[in-house]
């Protein structure tokens, strides 16, 4: 499953999870699992305010993503400078638990 | 260098209005002509947007509305001011021609603070959680200032922070002989904005100066690595700067607290990714 934001989502896609209504996340979802997006759907979902939903399989390859082996060298890289701090190693390890886990 | 600091100061007191993206206008302004949009939806787009969230309590704190250092959400702005002086403010800013698709890595950056402040105000049930995420959406004000009133001296930064390995902050006071966080500070001042919103501004480098507001400053100060560590939006420089002491015990922060704020954040920044997209492409539908 993959979670996009409503922008990226287009007809056909079937929907990994509910989707809660953002007014109202405590109530009764908007739209039940395995429903399939037509583009009136999408279009009430944005009017609704959604931002996000969680589809099947990952259909969206998203504009300069990265493999987990580049996501990981990144986040290195951005921890450059802190690298020896115990603190900043516990952030940078959650992190790495975060990015691994997204791409699996 | 004395002379690019009074320089500075003296932009700082000059600036009557600041740019905002254009798409964020358009969407207000059909909230506003909407009968059935509430003013939290109007404040929830105002919300987004630090420049616009700036102006508006910028003008909500002038002596003339008599709430001088009083206002310091943008709902409660709303309500005092009315939709229409918002819609008028929003339109007649006519900055929009000059801002450039380069803010949008700050303005990301920006948003995406306000995104992590607001986690961790709500996941450590802190008071006061919209302040914190507005002061976090303000946080970086001082760099728009340079990227937008300063555009050569905001570029030489740049090349220093790359030829060099050197954070934003510490190419400014190399270079500018001041650092975002005064530059942001003076604005603020000048737009009577409350001393809670000004002292995360001023002190989200440097918790140990800040002195009343200082739960508010760690949060802040938090909330901005949190969003550099996620390589969300562009902040100037690709440095996770190191967690302060000061914030870790005032924040009372541990190992699975953290844990839980950085998933949370995580989920809300794919939202965030998503405004940001939807702002974009209806500017260029306007443009």
């Amino acid at each position: 499953m993959q979670k996009i934001p409503l922008a990226l989502a287009f007809e056909g896609m079937i929907l990994a999870q509910e989707i809660k209504n953002p007014d109202n996340p405590e109530g009764p979802p908007l739209c039940g699992k395995g429903v399939v997006l037509s583009s009136s759907l999408i279009e009430r979902l944005n009017k609704i305010g959604v931002q996000s939903i969680t589809v099947e399989g990952h259909p969206v390859k998203i504009e300069g993503e990265k493999t987990l082996d580049e996501e990981l060298s990144s986040l290195d890289y951005r921890f450059r400078k802190v690298k020896d701090d115990p603190s900043m190693k516990i952030l940078r390890e959650i992190y790495r638990v975060q990015i691994i886990k997204a791409k699996n | 260098m004395v002379n690019k600091v009074n320089e500075i100061k003296r932009i700082v007191q000059d600036t009557k209005s600041l740019p905002t993206l254009p798409g964020i206008v358009l969407k207000i302004s059909k909230l506003a002509e909407d009968d059935k949009s509430s003013v939290n939806e109007i404040a929830r787009l105002i919300s987004s947007d630090h420049i616009l969230s700036a102006k508006v309590l910028k003008l909500v704190n002038s002596p003339f509305y008599g709430f001088s250092g009083r206002v310091s959400t943008i709902s409660n702005a709303l309500i005092l001011l009315g939709v229409n002086v918002i819609r008028s403010l929003a339109l007649s800013s006519s900055i929009f021609e000059i801002m450039e698709k380069s803010v949008v890595g700050l303005w990301e950056h920006s948003f995406g603070a306000a995104v992590a402040a607001n986690t961790i105000a709500k996941i450590l049930q802190l008071p006061d959680a919209e302040e914190i995420s507005t002061a976090a959406l303000l946080h970086d004000i001082g760099k728009a200032i340079i990227k937008i009133k300063l555009e050569e001296d905001y570029n030489q930064l740049i090349s220093i922070i790359k030829e060099k390995d050197i954070s934003m902050i510490d190419a400014e006071h190399e270079f500018l002989g001041t650092g975002h966080p005064e530059i942001g500070e003076w604005i603020a001042r000048t737009w009577f904005l409350p001393e809670k919103l000004i002292e995360p501004i001023a002190c989200h480098h440097n918790v140990k100066k800040s002195v009343i507001h200082k739960t508010k400053t760690a949060a802040v100060h938090l909330a901005d690595i949190l969003v550099k560590a996620s390589g969300f939006g562009f902040s100037g420089d690709d440095i996770v700067p190191r967690i302060q002491t000061e914030a870790w015990d005032k924040l009372d922060l541990n190992e699975k607290i953290l844990e839980e704020i950085v998933q949370e954040t995580e989920d809300r920044l794919i939202e965030a990714k998503n405004f940001s997209l939807e702002i974009q492409t209806s500017g260029e539908k306007q443009s």
